[in-house]
């Protein structure tokens, strides 16, 4: 062993670790600190949900579907049933669609209230991880008033919505948008404004555009190197072509943008969700499916933008009440492949932060 | 109105005339065995104080935790959880004590022990109140800070004793900052030991009569604070610990009592920094007279365990690299310059009184 | 100025600090869970016309229900075993129920000792005191 080299040192970080999120783990070669090579494992928590498909039916998939990206169930259900729906040709009512886009909307700005706080917490950033998950908290209330769950919403079924939101909804979710300025103003200040999340998450971590293309990065991540691709945009799927939004995008590449980049999906989903509350006609919210759903031969794939980025779902139905063939593209999963390459050269806290700015979760990434 | 100030005579040298009293049932009351019983009882003291400081401090910081996340923090144990550092010592004394199979037993197990003699060996050469230092030495700031200094290797000792990767890069990080923050933390102090023309803590005190040596070191203070969490391993300098990276650092392996003893020596050095603090920037016992001196002292010792409390619970971890430069290209500089200013000040000041 | 955001930081958890507390004392006071909210099933055994709808629902199969005719050759139901163990309380089998007899309750506190008492006799459960209606 030479003496003027650093021995290099194998960290084993995962499955059980405090920053990683969920049930990840990564070899890690550590020159000092710096790391010079990631091997990500996977498959902590595969349950085969491509495989259980087969086995239910159309419906019963559903439940199944909060199970992926648990922090933004009903983004799962609303690609899952209109990949079904797609594949029927059923056209939804009205109001379920409007129902449909301000539960996704929700469920967008709790998963980026989850994202910020867990990057903040991955720096030891406590209270702002505190604040972000208390104001989470009135989502997760609007969700259980309506579908009965906090997290595994459950929410949407083949045709339309499980359930309409009871009285009290409208005044909790009115409420909930008028404070959340405010609530981005204390994010701002506890976390991104302090000079010591920047200098962690500054220049940190650069993931430039044609990286970013080359490895199919979507979501977030992808609009934070500079690219403007949303499928929200690019291909419109529910009624998102009649509202008026944005698509934020930032040109800084690195982990802060990655991070920062979510408050400004947040307001834009605010600005979404007021349309809708305002737009939102009366009606029915289940159009006629028959009980028992047996859509024809063929196959569909229907993506959606989920918070995280893309989240496909491919189904091949050989005309009985069950799949024969199903796969989920996840978005985190095809995300996670840039940690490995980004990450080399820095150290290890700065690993960790580009973890926490990837938002990944495990059950999406393991399925 | 003489009744009263001689009863705030008599509380503010109350334990002056207790020392004396017990001097006093010696024969002759400076004798051998009368300083070695003093002794015994100071040190005693300061074991009180230290144990003491960690049995409030760790509810205390996790109250603090509490409120600012609007939790009410622990409630559970006594009034108002008051009870709830009591029942986690219990917890602690009840764990199995393992020592890790490839660990170097000599060096693991010693590690804790000496750095929780540390917090008693520096809280007894502060002033805690007038004539009230345990032991008045005149190399006060010297001893304390070398004292100090020697946290660093029981860090390293059981960061490598442990045998374990997190622990020795928990155990290294504890070397490049704590060694590198203590020279600032040196520095800052010496504008007021220019001032003073002491190294001797009561001596610092009794300076401090008309006004604290904040205000005429602003910057010193400043730079004390910030290196004295780098000192302390606390946020946003706990790379040491920090659990996000490195799991708990150099006390991964430990369990029970022996992660009880750094825990307590961490406070103990937290208490032990800010009755330094305290000492020579907020005037130590000086103050209104109106209460006791020693009360004075504690409150200024409270203020200041309270502001690292709040600080941890609100900022994020700094990194390594910006650690080292700030202490290095930034807080180094910057004591070098405060001395430099001290000592012009003390130059025109002199000049000007023609002294 | 650098620092600036350090100040507002701590002025932002000060702020909170004195301000009001939003923790819930679970379990002195109990939750208000809204009506819908899934965290176990209640059966009413007089509604329920064994049509099996509600087995056939779960993803999972958690539910095993037997009938036997009666004299007026109507369905009866004679058992109803629910297996928690495997229960994602999604509440399907609740929503398929066409009379209702099926329904979800805000008894959440299901905490149990022993893996054999994840079986649920939903019979039994309905008749034992102090149920959640």
């Amino acid at each position: 062993m030479s003496i003027d080299k650093t021995q290099e040192l194998v960290l084993n970080m995962g499955p059980q670790h405090p920053s990683m999120h969920g049930l990840f783990r990564m070899v890690v070669h550590l020159e000092g600190e710096t790391v010079t090579h990631i091997d990500p494992k996977l498959g902590y928590l595969h349950r085969g949900m491509e495989k259980l498909a087969e086995s239910r039916t159309y419906s019963q998939f559903i439940p199944y579907t909060d199970r992926l990206d648990y922090l933004a169930s009903p983004h799962n259900n609303w690609a899952y049933v209109q990949a079904v729906e797609k594949l029927m040709g059923v056209e939804i009512p009205e109001r379920a669609e409007y129902l449909r886009i301000i539960f996704g909307e929700l469920a967008r700005i709790a998963s980026h209230q989850v994202c910020i706080a867990s990057t903040a917490l991955d720096m030891a950033g406590w209270s702002a991880w505190s604040y972000a998950f208390r104001d989470r908290e009135r989502i997760c209330d609007m969700y259980e008033m309506t579908a009965g769950s906090r997290l595994t919403v459950n929410i949407m079924r083949i045709g339309g919505m499980s359930a309409e939101p009871p009285e009290e909804f409208w005044p909790a979710l009115q409420s909930f948008l008028d404070d959340t300025p405010e609530m981005l103003e204390e994010y701002y200040g506890i976390f991104f404004g302090n000079e010591i999340a920047m200098g962690r998450l500054k220049n940190v971590g650069i993931l430039t555009k044609e990286m970013a293309e080359n490895l199919s990065i979507t979501g977030p991540v992808l609009r934070a190197s500079g690219v403007d691709f949303d499928v929200r945009k690019a291909e419109p799927y529910s009624i998102y072509d009649r509202f008026d939004f944005k698509v934020p995008v930032r040109t800084g590449c690195d982990s802060y943008d990655r991070t920062i980049i979510r408050m400004d999906e947040i307001v834009e989903s605010i600005k979404i969700i007021k349309q809708a509350v305002r737009d939102i006609p009366g009606g029915p919210i289940m159009a006629k499916v028959p009980k028992v759903i047996k859509p024809p031969v063929g196959e569909v794939y229907h993506r959606v933008e989920n918070p995280k980025g893309e989240l496909g779902f491919y189904i091949v139905s050989d005309g009985t009440t069950k799949p024969s063939r199903l796969r989920i593209r996840p978005a985190t999963f095809i995300n996670l492949q840039m940690l490995p390459i980004v990450a080399k050269g820095w150290k290890i806290q700065d690993v960790v932060a580009i973890f926490a700015t990837l938002d990944a979760v495990l059950g999406e990434v393991d399925k | 109105m003489e009744t009263l100030k001689y009863l705030m005579e008599t509380l503010n040298n109350l334990f002056l005339i207790i020392a004396e009293f017990i001097r006093g049932l010696f024969a002759d009351p400076h004798s051998v065995w009368a300083n070695l019983t003093m002794n015994v009882i100071n040190f005693i003291i300061v074991v009180i104080i230290v144990v003491l400081a960690a049995l409030i401090l760790i509810l205390l910081e996790r109250k603090v935790a509490g409120w600012t996340s609007q939790r009410p923090g622990p409630n559970r144990l006594g009034p108002r959880g008051w009870f709830q550092t009591i029942a986690d010592a219990l917890k602690l004394m009840g764990k199995e004590d393992v020592t890790p199979a490839g660990a170097d037993k000599f060096i693991f197990k010693i590690a804790p022990m000496i750095i929780f003699c540390l917090p008693m060996m520096t809280l007894a050469v502060i002033p805690y109140g007038r004539g009230m230092a345990p032991i008045d030495i005149d190399l006060g700031i010297f001893y304390f800070v070398a004292i100090s200094s020697i946290s660093t290797l029981c860090f390293l000792m059981a960061g490598w004793g442990s045998n374990n990767k997190y622990s020795l890069l928990g155990g290294m990080r504890a070397v490049a900052q704590m060694i590198s923050y203590e020279i600032p933390l040196l520095f800052s102090l010496l504008g007021v030991v220019m001032i003073t023309q002491s190294f001797n803590l009561g001596v610092i005190v009794e300076a401090q009569d008309t006004i604290p040596f904040i205000v005429l070191q602003p910057i010193a203070f400043v730079i004390f604070m910030i290196a004295g969490l780098a000192e302390l391993n606390r946020a946003p300098f706990d790379l040491v610990e920090a659990d996000q990276e490195v799991v708990a650092g150099p006390f991964t392996e430990y369990t029970g009592l022996r992660w009880g003893l750094f825990f307590l020596g961490e406070y103990g050095n937290m208490t032990a920094m800010s009755a330094l603090a305290a000492t020579v920037f907020l005037g130590g016992w000086q103050g209104p007279g109106f209460l006791p001196g020693y009360v004075w002292f504690f409150m200024k010792v409270g203020v200041m365990i309270f502001i690292m409390m709040w600080v941890r619970w609100t900022f994020p971890r700094i990194r390594i690299d910006h650690l080292m430069h700030l202490a290095w290209k930034v807080l180094l500089p910057l004591s070098i310059v405060n001395i430099l200013l001290t000592g012009l000040g003390i130059y025109i000041y002199r000049f000007v009184m023609g002294g | 100025m650098f620092g600036k955001g350090l100040l507002q930081g701590l002025g932002i958890t000060f702020k909170r600090m004195v301000g009001p507390n939003i923790t819930e004392f679970y379990p002195e006071e109990k939750p208000n869970l809204p009506i819908r909210v899934r965290s176990s099933m209640g059966l009413e055994k007089d509604k329920c016309i064994s049509c099996n709808m509600c087995a056939m629902a779960c993803p999972n199969s958690v539910i095993k229900l037997t009938s036997e005719k009666n004299e007026a050759n109507k369905k009866v139901l004679k058992t109803y075993h629910m297996d928690v163990g495997r229960c994602l309380f999604c509440g399907m089998c609740a929503e398929v129920c066409p009379t209702k007899a099926l329904k979800v309750t805000q008894e959440f506190e299901n905490a149990i000792y022993e893996p054999e008492d994840m079986q649920w006799d939903m019979i039994k459960r309905a008749e034992r005191k102090g149920k959640v209606e």
